[in-house]
């Protein structure tokens, strides 16, 4: 840390008092923005945190002018918090930047525009990340982390500021403008982000109603970024639904609206899209899945097309960790379905090829052969059982034998395909 | 207790109140013979008519009966209870007829009544209850010829009661009818409310109600049915075009009638005096014990002559009752005799409804009923024995007036609050005749919503008809300001405090209207949204349910508003201060049946006035809230009635007693509302009453309070004890204080008591028992160990071997905790378990997701993991052969988890093979394939239970026919299951732990 004289750190917290309240009297919210960025470590931020490292007393300095003891309660835990964060105490800096949260969205309620809703973004944000980081830290010594459920009940909190009906009501009448819902998206996409992070993920499921069946919001008027995050985030909870239509008109949404730029955004949204996709029978190109870096689903992709049942489940394998942690796994594994429907058709085909009239009748020996080639014992009951399943799910029309141990196949399109449709529908 | 039917119903005659009650009818009847004589001319071809007969001639055999059992009851040292069963018999009875009634007459009348009404929103119990009021009225008024004037001032200290006993007194009866008469009664009470809600035919609802007395009585029913139906729609008709041709004017020459009523009624009570005319025809016939000589007397009579009138007016509005009355044997005759009096005392009512409502398009009623009452003489004279036709003369003048006054008043009563009796007095003074209950009715005033809101009545905005036009253009400008809900929503609450407080002040019809400001009305909300809220809640302050609707829906509730009760005339006043009278009683008479073995009827309500805001006061807060309460309660009292006869009275009563006291926990905060309820300044005797509520429900209030204090202040680290207590038996207690360190067992004792449980060959709710104490000892020391882990260990594998799931889920995730902690045990094992538990029960994917990916490389290598894993896998993919060779290669407990899944996925299995399969597939294979080890005889039962269709092959080998089968399968309702779908708690159990 360089040395900085009292003088400099005087000098320095007083230029950023006067920042802010300019920023807040001129309501200049890219300044108001970039005077509480935590995390984009900018230079000015971290020799203002020097600087009330050696000048300790800055609360009086706040305390001397009535222009900046208006937000003396603000900035006061902004600093401590920014202290905190420089010195790397980062569950102090959390709890400091707690306060100074609260106490700025109080502010910004009593805001009469949302010029300020860039601002409060940047709150929100920065809450989050610093309640990441003070668990990092909480887990390293050994306490529970608590700090993100306190930020999720936090952003809740900044939720309810923003769709308060009764607030946005008020400044649509009064103001005509800027009315703060607009905001509310955003916050919901970071509350999201935080339980899913928690894994509390059920309790989305309140912000959702709020968001979807509140009149004062018009999904329409949201900006398309958030709109964006949105709809992934709601995909991904339709995918541990399994509910995969929704999953995917939610998803597609996502990626036909996200900035084509971002290939990180748009691999994270094809990393749930694809699973869906393929529980829907649609097989991506090999060149997606190369050009977003989605290796782990090749293997996937290829055992669907070629009814290797063995290569899925090396590939589930394989990548269990990541597909169990994405939430994909389950989804994967109902795949297998499809690879037994291909291997039938397969086996459909060969048969065909050399005694066409009786094509249509697999035996399940046969099938229990064809698995034992893939590496895979199984007996006949269970075979049998596989079938059954098979043909209740519509993946294989026909019916089973079990007498002869046969399964018999219709006559016409044998295999429907799903075209869209989830299995068993 | 006795549970006859016939004993009791045949006791009536002694208790005062049923006396009263038949005086009502009597009244009720006079109305209705004319009624009836009215239609009959209309529509004497009527096939009814047949019915009709029949009908008389039961009523009259029934009332034969009727005399004859009461000797026996004489002789018999009757007990209070025994006496007021009758009471309560035929008071349940009479309500629910009225509510038939009101039924019948709404639903062929018109949907301005219903929907105006508030108490039909509300519930069925309104209804009832008001009608049990009326009858009850008419006999106060009998026992008291006194002038009109002096009924009033009777009535008024009762008014609140009456508020709350409106909405209580009804459901107050099914339940005690039920428990202290018999069972058969009580149910038709329930059996009652449903039909009101559902049916408003009255032989729907007849048929349920009997349905339980006597099958033979319910066919009968049935079969009537459409009969009825149709009769009763004819009558609607007929009436209807009645009313087409009447007038305005009729209701007006109705209305002016009433004083004449009242005169009447003065008149003929005076020279009789109370007691007198009535006793000397029926004393007669029966010798009643002392006091109550009166009383029976005039029940007896209304009895026989009741049955003629009723009938005939069946034919018009209620046939269900008609047809019972024949069906029934002769002990259900004495029953029905009962009720048939009271459908007729009910039976009036609706017209005069109409009658009361001048504004309103039907006049139905209105004509016949003014025709009835000049024709009553006669028609009363001919049906009725001569014993009978003396006392007609005096009835005849009492009952129509009080009726009436009642109907409107009950009527507005109902919906209400208590507040309403508060706010009732200031509305009474301040309104003008003019506005009447007519206008409630005719306002749309209906909707669910309207229900929550008391408060529209509370503010008694005069309705439409009474207020000035320039009000209504002035409310309509407001609106029409208003460009969103919230503006409606706070525009409204604005207009009402407007109009209320010029109603308060008596500017209502003087102020200009048209030039007020709306400002007033409308700036509130935009420009300070601070003070509005506050409006708003002041506001709400009368009636807290209101809120939250009136924000979204204002519109609705707009009318409502204004059609808020107008329960203003003198005339109404009276009679709804008697009708409180009424209700009371009758309250007391279903509550305290014991107590009120009073010869004298009139003096009992006012005993029981304090014992009976318990239980009014707690029904109106439901009936406020939703007419489902109402049901629970009924289906609550119908379990205690379903209970075996040999409960006895006692019990029940004790029941009763735990009810009341578990219903004060809620007069807690319904204390708490009330006080802040009325602001107003209210009528003396009111606020005495209020006052004496008050004070009688503070210390409970206080003692609650007190009591979460003391719970919330508690410092349990204080209270960490060591125990001495050396017993390694001991029985689980809830601790309810601070523990004893004499009672708690410390560490080494308690490793005692675990090897105890465990070594113990007693039932599973034993050790869970003991276990529960053990675990409990361990909390309370702050014992976390190995020990600890142990106890919750042992408890989670029996509660598994037992299929506790709800204590395993406990233990379990104590253990979570304690495996958190770094303490050592068996976490694999129990990781397996936890595995298991959410693949099958919870269901739960995303749980799934986390908990499998949260186990570790060793853990996946643990037999018990991985075969909760591959467990998974087979359930997840449906795969019933795994799954089965899995269930019988279970490691651990694993089995005994699984064999709560076992049901389903054999159900799974066999739909899934009979919809795949054709055309058969063998017994003996889904024997093997389904885990039922081989054992095909409890396979086949199985299927069959499921409906599968099975057939034998040629060499008896039984098949399972699949494509029969696709279709024929269920999943039967599992025999073991308790209503409260919690198997733990199941009476059986529960005996066994006592015992």
């Amino acid at each position: 840390m360089a040395y900085v004289s009292m003088g400099e750190a005087h000098r320095r917290i007083t230029e950023y008092l006067n920042r802010f309240c300019g920023a807040v009297s001129y309501q200049d919210s890219p300044m108001l923005c970039r005077l509480l960025s935590f995390s984009s470590n900018s230079p000015s931020l971290l020799s203002l945190a020097d600087a009330l490292n050696v000048f300790q007393d800055a609360s009086s300095l706040i305390r001397q002018s009535d222009k900046f003891s208006e937000y003396g309660e603000i900035l006061a835990h902004l600093f401590r918090s920014l202290q905190s964060y420089r010195v790397g105490n980062l569950v102090e800096a959390y709890l400091a930047f707690e306060n100074f949260a609260n106490a700025f969205v109080q502010e910004f309620r009593n805001w009469e525009s949302a010029w300020a809703l860039e601002a409060l973004y940047v709150v929100c944000y920065e809450i989050r990340i610093l309640a990441e980081k003070a668990d990092k830290e909480l887990t390293s010594n050994g306490k529970s982390p608590e700090k993100l459920k306190a930020a999720g009940s936090l952003l809740m909190k900044v939720f309810g500021v923003l769709a308060d009906p009764y607030l946005v009501f008020f400044f649509l009448k009064l103001y005509g403008k800027g009315p703060k819902r607009v905001g509310a998206l955003y916050v919901t996409c970071q509350l999201f982000k935080t339980y899913f992070k928690l894994g509390t993920v059920n309790l989305c499921r309140s912000v959702i109603r709020s968001i979807e069946t509140a009149r004062i919001f018009d999904y329409e008027e949201f900006p398309r970024r958030d709109k964006v995050t949105y709809m992934y985030y709601t995909g991904r909870l339709e995918v541990f639904n399994e509910n995969f239509p929704a999953a995917d008109t939610k998803l597609s949404y996502a990626l036909q609206h996200c900035n084509p730029k971002r290939e990180r955004n748009i691999r994270m949204i094809l990393k749930y899209l694809i699973p869906v996709k393929l529980s829907l029978g649609i097989i991506p190109k090999d060149e997606l899945l190369q050009k977003y870096n989605l290796h782990e689903y090749m293997n996937v992709v290829q055992a669907l097309r070629k009814g290797d049942l063995r290569l899925l489940r090396h590939a589930l394998q394989e990548h269990e960790d990541r597909f169990l942690r994405s939430g994909v796994y389950l989804v994967l594994e109902k795949l297998e379905l499809q690879v037994y429907q291909r291997l039938m058709k397969k086996i459909y085909i060969i048969q065909k090829l050399s005694d066409p009239a009786r094509a249509h009748q697999l035996k399940l020996e046969v099938i229990a052969k064809a698995l034992r080639w893939l590496e895979i014992d199984m007996d006949l009951d269970e075979v049998e059982c596989i079938m059954t399943i098979l043909i209740y799910k519509n993946l294989v029309k026909g019916y089973l034998a079990h007498k002869s141990k046969v399964v018999v196949l219709s006559k016409q399109d044998p295999f429907p395909k799903l075209n869209g449709k989830p299995v068993g529908s | 207790m006795n549970q006859g039917g016939g004993n009791t119903q045949t006791v009536p005659p002694l208790d005062p109140n049923s006396i009263e009650n038949r005086y009502g009818v009597n009244g009720s009847q006079v109305q209705i013979s004319p009624y009836q004589y009215s239609t009959g001319s209309d529509g004497a071809s009527w096939t009814t008519h047949k019915v009709d007969n029949q009908v008389v001639q039961n009523g009259n055999y029934s009332s034969s009966n009727y005399y004859h059992p009461q000797p026996t009851v004489a002789t018999v040292p009757a007990t209070g209870n025994v006496q007021e069963t009758p009471n309560t018999a035929s008071f349940s009875s009479s309500s629910t007829s009225g509510t038939a009634n009101t039924s019948q007459d709404y639903s062929g009348y018109t949907p301005y009544q219903t929907s105006s009404d508030p108490p039909q929103n509300y519930s069925n119990t309104g209804y009832s209850s008001y009608y049990s009021g009326y009858q009850q009225q008419q006999p106060s008024q009998s026992s008291y010829p006194q002038p009109v004037g002096a009924y009033q001032n009777t009535g008024a200290p009762y008014q609140p009661i009456s508020s709350f006993q409106n909405p209580g007194s009804y459901a107050g009866t099914p339940s005690y009818s039920g428990t202290y008469y018999n069972p058969a009664d009580y149910q038709t009470t329930g059996g009652y409310q449903t039909t009101n809600y559902s049916n408003q035919t009255a032989g729907g609802y007849q048929n349920t109600n009997y349905s339980n007395q006597t099958p033979t009585t319910n066919q009968g029913n049935y079969t009537s049915n459409p009969y009825q139906n149709y009769t009763h729609d004819t009558t609607n008709s007929h009436s209807s075009t009645v009313a087409a041709t009447t007038t305005p004017v009729h209701y007006q020459q109705n209305y002016q009638q009433w004083p004449d009523y009242y005169s009447q009624t003065e008149v003929p009570c005076a020279p009789g005096t109370e007691k007198l005319p009535a006793p000397s025809a029926v004393s007669q016939s029966f010798p009643v014990p002392g006091v109550t000589n009166e009383m029976p007397a005039s029940n007896g009579q209304p009895v026989p002559s009741y049955a003629q009138p009723w009938r005939q007016e069946t034919n018009l509005s209620q046939p269900p009752s008609q047809q019972p009355a024949a069906a029934v044997s002769a002990s259900n005759d004495a029953y029905w005799m009962h009720q048939t009096q009271n459908q007729q005392a009910h039976y009036p009512v609706p017209p005069q409804n109409h009658y009361q409502s001048p504004l309103e398009t039907k006049p139905l009623h209105k004509t016949p009923f003014q025709g009835h009452q000049r024709t009553t003489y006669p028609q009363e004279m001919n049906s009725q024995s001569s014993v009978h036709q003396a006392p007609l003369g005096y009835r005849q003048p009492t009952q129509t007036t009080p009726s009436v006054d009642t109907q409107r008043v009950s009527k507005v009563q109902i919906p209400t609050n208590p507040r309403i009796a508060s706010n009732l007095p200031s509305g009474y003074t301040k309104m003008d005749k003019g506005s009447s209950a007519a206008g409630a009715i005719k306002t749309p005033a209906y909707v669910s919503v309207s229900m929550p809101k008391p408060k529209s009545h509370a503010t008694a905005v005069p309705e439409p008809g009474t207020l000035p036009k320039s009000l209504c253009g002035f409310v309509e400008r407001a609106f029409a300001r208003c460009k969103d809900d919230k503006e409606n929503a706070s525009c409204q609450a604005a207009l009402k405090k407007v109009i209320a407080d010029a109603r308060d002040d008596g500017t209502l019809h003087t102020r200009d209207w048209d030039t007020e400001p709306l400002s007033t009305v409308l700036n509130t909300d935009v420009t300070n949204t601070e003070s509005s809220s506050t409006l708003i809640s002041s506001l709400q302050n009368k009636s807290p349910t209101k809120r939250p609707k009136s924000r979204w829906e204002p519109l609705v509730e707009k009318p409502f508003v204004k059609a808020a009760p107008a329960f203003s005339s003198g005339v109404k006043f009276g009679g709804w201060n008697q009708q409180n009278q009424n209700n009371k009683k009758s309250f007391e008479s279903f509550q305290k049946a014991d107590a009120v073995t009073d010869s004298k009827p009139t003096y009992s309500w006012q005993n029981s006035a304090k014992k009976s805001f318990q239980r009014p006061v707690k029904r109106q807060r439901f009936s406020g809230g939703a007419s489902n309460a109402i049901d629970d309660e009924a289906s609550s009292d119908s379990d205690k009635d379903l209970t075996p006869s040999a409960m006895s009275f006692a019990t029940s009563a004790e029941e009763t007693k735990r009810r009341d006291s578990r219903s004060k926990r809620f007069e807690k905060v319904q204390g708490h509302s009330r006080r802040n309820e009325i602001p107003r300044p209210m009528n003396p005797n009111v606020g005495n009453l209020h006052s004496r509520r008050g004070t009688a429900l503070r210390p409970g209030e206080d003692f609650d309070e007190n009591g979460c204090r003391s719970v919330e202040d508690i410092d349990w680290n204080a209270l960490t004890v060591k125990g001495t207590c050396q017993e390694i038996e001991k029985r689980y207690f809830r601790l309810t204080s601070a523990p004893d360190p004499s009672a708690v067992r410390p560490e080494d004792v308690l490793e005692k008591a675990l090897l105890m449980v465990q070594d113990s060959q007693k039932n599973y709710l034993y050790k869970c028992d003991q276990l529960k104490s053990i675990r409990q000892d361990l909390t309370v020391q702050r014992i976390h160990n190995h020990l600890t882990v142990k106890v919750y260990e042992t408890h989670a594998r029996l509660a598994l071997e037992a299929g506790d799931l709800p204590e395993y889920n406990q233990c379990l995730s104590q253990l979570k905790i304690l495996y958190g902690e770094g303490i050592e045990g068996c976490s694999l094992e129990f990781a397996a378990y936890s595995l298991l538990y959410i693949t099958l029960h919870s269901n739960n994917n995303r749980e799934l997701l986390s908990s499998m990916s949260r186990l570790s490389k060793e853990a996946k290598k643990d037999e018990a993991v991985r075969h909760a894993l591959s467990v998974r896998a087979a359930v997840t993919s449906g795969n019933y052969v795994m799954f089965f060779r899995l269930y019988k290669t279970a490691p651990n407990m694993n089995s005994f988890l699984m064999d709560l899944y076992v049901e389903k996925m054999r159900y799974k299995a066999v739909t899934v093979m009979s919809r795949s399969c054709r055309p058969t597939i063998p017994v003996s294979y889904l024997a093997y394939v389904l885990g039922f080890t081989d054992d095909m005889e409890v396979c086949s039962e199985w299927l069959k239970a499921h409906g599968a269709s099975l057939i034998a092959d040629s060499n008896g080998d039984m098949l399972l026919d699949t494509k029969a089968s696709t279709t024929s399968l269920f999943m039967p309702e599992p025999e073991d299951a308790v209503a409260h779908g919690d198997k733990n708690l199941d009476v059986n159990d529960f005996f066994t732990r006592t015992s």
